[in-house]
C-alpha cells in the first residue's frame, strides 16, 4: 500500500517578500516585484531588470552558530524559507528536547536547487590577469597560481548544487534520504513529486522539500540574454512578463525559494500537525525532442498532465485550477495552452489558468515551489491569483488565464505544471485535504 | 511490484571507451591516472588526473544529431557516449540506434522500446564553463587593472564590434546545464519517460538508479537509462579540489601509485572523468524480449550525515545506517553480501569512517574492492562506473583487485594482487558525497523463481 501524504508547512522568499502571507496578498493585488536589478551593474545588458529578493535579511536566529558559513544566495534563501515551513507544521525548535526526540533518518530532504554563483571579482580578475593576446588564450601556470591564491575553498564548493541540502541536514538534522535534482525550471516540482514518492512509499515520515535558485548575476543574466529568452521591456519592468497575452516577448529572471513540508498523513495525524492540502498526483516525462525547442504539440507536458492525472486516479474534469508554467516566452505559453486542450479536451475552457510569474518573475529551478505554495494558498483560501499585465489577447492562447484580477472560486484540486530548458516536464496535482 | 533487472552497461573512463575495458582494466590492475595533459597543471600542487582516451562525440551519435555536439560540454560527451555503449549492449534499437544502422537492425535479438515507457535519469555535477571560450570574450571589456567591465560587456562602445557577450555562442549557457546530459540522451534515443537530474556529487548516480528503479518497480516505466556523468579534469575542478586538501601532492612523479584507498600511505585523490550508464528493466519485460540479464537490483537506500561541510562521522554511522537500510531493503543478512564496493575516497579521514561503518554492520567483512585507485574521483560517474563494474564483477564471477593498497588499513579484506574468480551472489555499492549525502545499492545475482 501507498501512503498518503500531506503538506504541513510552507516558507519562500521571494521577490514579492519574504513571509507567506505578505507575498500572497501581494499576488492577490497584483503587485509586482519585478524591478531594474541591483545584484549588479545590468544598466548596459539587453536586460536590466529582473525579480530580485529586495531588502532582505537573513534570520538571526539562523546565522547564530556559524553552521551556514560561506553560503550562496540561494542557500540563505532556502534555509529561511525551510525555517518558515518547519515552523508553521509545529515541529519542535531545532537542537530543543523535544527535536531531539524525532528520528533523524526519517527526515529527508529532496531540493530542486540550482548552483551557487560564482565568485565573480575573483574569477574575472583571474582570468584577465592571466590572459595571453599573443597566444589568446590563458596563461594556465599565471592562472593556476592566482587561482589558488585567490579563491576560497569552502565558498567554491558551496556553488555545488548539492550543498542547499546539506546545510538544511545540518541545520534540522535530517538524516534521511537526501537528494537534490536539477531540471533546470521544472527542478522543484520534480523534487516535490519525487519526494512525494518516498514518503509514499515509507522511507521516511517527512519530507523538507522545494527548491532554490538565484542565477541573478552576470554570467545568469548573460546566458539568458544570449538565448534571446528574457523579456527587453527595460521601459517597463512592472509591465515585462505577459504570459498569454499576444505582445509577450520573453521571461523576466527571478531569485528566491521556496520550501514546502512533506508528511506521511498518518504521521501528521498522530502529531496533531495542521493539514494544508493533500499531495495526490506526480507525472513527469520527457520531450525527447530538441535541447533548444519544446515539443510543438506540446508531447511531453501532455504525457506529465497525463501521467499526474493517472497517478492521483483523477480526470481532467476534477482539476478547478491550473498554476501554469506561463513564463512569458512566445514558445512556452502557446505550447502549453496547446497541451493542455490536448490534455483536459473539451474542458480546457472551463479550467481557470494562471501565472504568477508575470508578478514574481522566474525563479528557474525555484519557480515549481513558489507555485506549489501558491495553490496550496488558493486552495485555503477559495481564490485564484491572477495573471497579471494581460491585454491582448493571442488566437494561439484562448483559455481562461484570470486576467489581472484575483478571482474567488470554488477549488478542490489543482494542478501546477513545470517544464524544464531541455525538454523535462513535471506536473503536480494537489487536493484539499478530506480525511 | 515489479523485479528490475540490469541488461545494459556502458562505461567511459580513463580505462576506455566502454564497459568491457573498464573491466579488462580493473580485471588487470591497470591505472589511469597520468600526468594532466588536458592542460598546463605545472603550478598546481596536484598535478595528476584521469582522462578519457581520445574520442569523436560524432562518432557516438546519429548524423542528424551531429550538429548538436557542438553544445556538449565535455561532461555532456561522456554520457552521451557512455549511454551509446549500454544502449547497444542491452540491444535496445532506440532511435539512435536504428539511424546508425540505417533503419534495420541487424538481427532478431534487437529490440525496439516503446519511447513513453522508458525513462532516463544520469547524475551531474556541477559542469564547469570553458574558461578559455570565457575568457576570449572577457578580454573584450577588460579594464586596466583586469576587472571585468560590466558596461562593455553588455554593449560594445564601438558598433563595429561585438560586446563582451556578444561574443559568446547564443546557445552558450546550454552547454553548462547539469540537465543536459539527460536530455541530450533522452533526444539520441527517443526517451520520453520519467526524466531526472541528481546532483549529489559521488552519491549522484546510486541515487538516480535508486529513483527510475522504483519509477519501474511501480509500473510507471518499462525500462531506463541511469548513471551518471562529470569532468572534475579542468582548471576550476583542479583548484577547488586542492583547495579542499582532497588530492594527493606527492606523488606527481608517480601517478599510478598515486591514490591509495584504504592503504595506511593514503595521501589524496587525482582529479579524474568519465560516466557510467546502465540499462534497467522490469524483469517480466527482459524475459519477454529475451534480454541478456547481468544482475537484479535487490536493496536501495540513501541518508544525510547531517554533517558540516567536509566532516565525515568519526565512527561512519551514516554509512553504516544506509548500508543497514539498503540490506533490509533486500531482506538479506550482513552475512549474505559477498562482495563490497565502498566509497573509498583515498582521502585518510573519510577512508577511516568507511572502514569503522563496514566494521559496524559487518561481523565478518566479505571482499572489499574499489577502482579508485585505477580511476581517481570523477565526481557524479564516480559511482556510477562502480556500479557498472559491481555488475560486470558480479556476471563474470570475477573480483578484480584494488589498485595501491598494498597495506589495508584496520585489516580490511580488501582484493589484492591479482583478480580472481568467485562465486558472487550479492554485492553491495556504497557512496558518499563530500556533501553527505549516502547512497547504498546491492546488485544480486539473477535467479528465476
Amino acid at each position: 500500500m501507498r501512503h498518503r501524504v500531506v503538506i504541513t508547512g510552507m516558507g519562500w522568499v521571494t521577490p514579492l517578500g519574504h513571509d507567506l502571507q505578505t507575498v500572497w496578498q501581494r499576488l492577490l493585488a497584483g503587485q509586482s516585484g519585478i524591478a531594474p536589478i541591483r545584484n549588479f551593474d545590468a544598466r548596459a545588458f539587453p536586460t536590466t531588470f529582473a525579480a530580485e529578493v529586495k531588502d532582505y535579511q537573513f534570520p538571526a536566529a539562523l546565522a547564530a552558530g556559524g553552521r551556514h558559513k560561506n553560503i550562496s544566495r540561494a542557500t540563505f534563501f532556502v534555509l529561511d524559507a525551510a525555517m518558515q515551513a518547519w515552523t508553521q507544521a509545529a515541529l519542535p525548535e531545532p537542537r530543543s528536547p523535544q527535536h531531539a526526540r524525532l528520528d533523524p533518518f526519517q527526515i529527508g530532504t529532496y531540493l530542486g536547487s540550482g548552483e551557487g554563483s560564482l565568485a565573480f571579482d575573483t574569477f574575472t580578475r583571474n582570468a584577465l590577469s592571466s590572459w595571453n593576446r599573443q597566444a589568446e588564450q590563458l596563461d594556465m601556470p599565471t592562472w593556476g597560481r592566482l587561482a589558488m591564491q585567490s579563491f576560497n575553498a569552502m565558498a567554491e564548493i558551496e556553488q555545488e548544487p548539492a550543498l542547499p541540502i546539506n546545510h538544511l541536514s545540518l541545520e534540522f538534522n535530517a538524516c534521511g534520504p537526501s537528494l537534490n535534482c536539477l531540471t533546470a525550471c521544472a527542478a522543484s516540482t520534480q523534487a516535490l513529486g519525487e519526494a512525494t514518492e518516498i514518503i509514499r512509499r515509507g522511507d521516511a515520515q517527512i519530507m523538507i522539500s522545494g527548491g532554490a535558485h538565484s542565477m541573478i548575476h552576470p554570467f545568469g543574466v548573460t546566458g539568458f540574454n544570449r538565448l534571446t529568452a528574457l523579456s527587453t521591456f527595460n521601459d517597463n519592468p512592472r509591465g515585462a512578463c505577459r504570459p498569454f497575452d499576444a505582445t509577450r516577448s520573453g521571461f523576466v529572471i527571478g531569485e528566491g525559494a521556496g520550501v514546502l513540508i512533506l508528511e506521511n498523513l498518518t504521521h501528521a495525524l498522530d502529531r496533531a500537525a495542521p493539514i494544508l492540502a493533500e499531495v495526490v498526483g506526480y507525472g513527469s516525462s520527457a520531450d525527447a525532442y530538441r535541447v533548444t525547442d519544446q515539443h510543438p504539440e506540446g508531447r511531453g507536458a501532455v504525457m506529465a498532465i497525463n501521467e499526474a492525472l493517472k497517478d492521483a486516479g483523477l480526470t481532467a474534469a476534477d482539476i478547478d485550477y491550473i498554476n501554469a508554467h506561463g513564463t512569458g516566452t512566445k514558445e512556452n505559453d502557446s505550447t502549453e495552452t496547446h497541451a493542455i486542450k490536448v490534455a483536459f479536451g473539451d474542458q480546457a475552457k472551463h479550467v481557470p489558468i494562471s501565472s504568477i510569474k508575470s508578478m514574481m518573475g522566474h525563479l528557474i529551478a525555484a519557480a515549481g515551489a513558489v507555485e506549489a505554495i501558491t495553490c496550496v494558498l488558493a486552495l485555503r483560501d477559495q481564490i485564484l491569483p491572477p495573471t497579471a499585465n494581460y491585454s491582448v489577447p493571442d488566437p494561439e492562447c484562448d483559455l481562461d488565464y484570470v486576467p489581472n484580477s484575483p478571482r474567488p472560486a470554488k477549488v478542490r484540486t489543482v494542478m501546477s505544471n513545470s517544464f524544464g530548458f531541455g525538454g523535462q516536464n513535471d506536473t503536480l496535482i494537489i487536493r484539499q485535504f478530506e480525511a | 511490484m515489479r523485479r528490475v533487472v540490469i541488461t545494459g552497461t556502458g562505461a567511459v573512463s580513463p580505462l576506455g571507451l566502454t564497459a568491457q575495458s573498464l573491466f579488462d582494466g580493473l580485471k588487470a590492475g591497470q591505472s589511469g591516472i597520468d600526468s594532466i595533459k588536458a592542460f598546463d597543471a605545472s603550478s598546481f600542487p596536484s598535478q595528476i588526473g584521469g582522462s578519457v582516451p581520445a574520442f569523436k562525440t560524432t562518432d557516438f551519435v546519429p548524423k542528424s544529431y551531429r550538429k548538436s555536439t557542438k553544445i556538449m560540454a565535455r561532461d555532456i560527451e561522456l554520457a552521451v557516449v557512455a549511454a551509446d555503449n549500454a544502449v547497444r549492449d542491452a540491444h535496445l534499437a532506440t532511435r539512435g540506434v536504428l539511424e546508425a544502422f540505417g533503419g534495420n537492425v541487424p538481427d532478431q535479438t534487437w529490440f525496439t522500446p516503446d519511447p513513453s515507457r522508458m525513462g532516463c535519469n544520469i547524475g551531474a555535477g556541477l559542469i564547469c564553463a570553458d574558461l578559455n571560450e570565457l575568457a576570449e570574450a572577457m578580454v573584450r571589456a577588460a579594464n586596466d587593472d583586469n576587472s571585468l567591465n560590466l558596461a562593455r560587456w553588455g554593449k560594445s562602445d564601438d558598433p563595429a564590434t561585438p560586446s563582451g557577450m556578444d561574443a559568446l555562442a547564443p546557445l552558450w549557457l546550454l552547454k553548462y546545464l547539469p540537465n543536459m546530459l539527460s536530455c541530450h540522451v533522452s533526444i539520441i534515443h527517443d526517451t520520453r519517460g520519467p526524466s531526472n537530474t541528481i546532483t549529489c556529487q559521488q552519491a549522484s548516480a546510486g541515487l538516480a538508479l535508486a529513483e527510475a528503479c522504483r519509477t519501474i518497480e511501480r509500473g510507471q516505466a518499462d525500462l531506463a537509462l541511469v548513471g551518471g556523468g562529470e569532468s572534475l579534469l579542468h582548471p576550476m575542478g583542479l583548484m577547488r579540489w586542492t583547495l579542499l586538501q582532497m588530492l594527493n601532492t606527492t606523488s606527481n612523479d608517480r601517478p599510478q601509485s598515486a591514490c591509495r584507498p584504504y592503504d595506511v600511505a593514503a595521501a589524496g585523490t587525482a582529479v579524474s572523468e568519465g560516466a557510467g550508464v546502465l540499462v534497467i528493466e522490469a524483469l517480466e519485460h527482459a524475459r519477454a524480449r529475451g534480454a541478456h540479464i547481468y544482475a537484479e537490483i535487490s536493496g536501495l537506500a540513501s541518508c544525510a550525515g547531517g554533517l558540516p561541510l567536509g566532516e565525515v562521522d568519526d565512527r561512519g554511522r551514516p554509512l553504516a545506517h544506509v548500508t543497514r537500510r539498503a540490506l533490509a531493503d533486500a531482506h538479506l543478512q550482513p552475512g549474505d553480501i559477498s562482495l563490497i564496493l565502498p566509497p573509498a575516497s583515498s582521502v585518510p579521514r573519510f577512508d577511516l569512517s568507511d572502514a569503522l561503518a563496514m566494521q559496524t554492520v559487518f561481523e565478518k567483512l566479505p571482499a572489499i574492492t574499489t577502482g579508485r585507485g585505477n580511476l581517481g574521483d570523477s565526481g557524479a560517474a564516480t559511482q556510477a562506473l562502480d556500479l557498472v563494474a559491481a555488475a560486470w564483477m558480479l556476471e563474470r564471477g570475477q573480483l578484480c583487485p584494488t589498485l595501491n593498497c598494498d597495506n589495508p588499513i584496520l585489516d580490511m579484506p580488501m582484493v589484492r594482487g591479482a583478480s580472481r574468480s568467485a562465486g558472487i551472489e550479492h554485492v553491495l555499492v556504497a557512496a558518499r558525497s563530500l556533501a553527505g549525502q549516502h547512497a547504498a545499492v546491492i546488485f544480486s545475482r539473477y535467479q528465476e523463481e
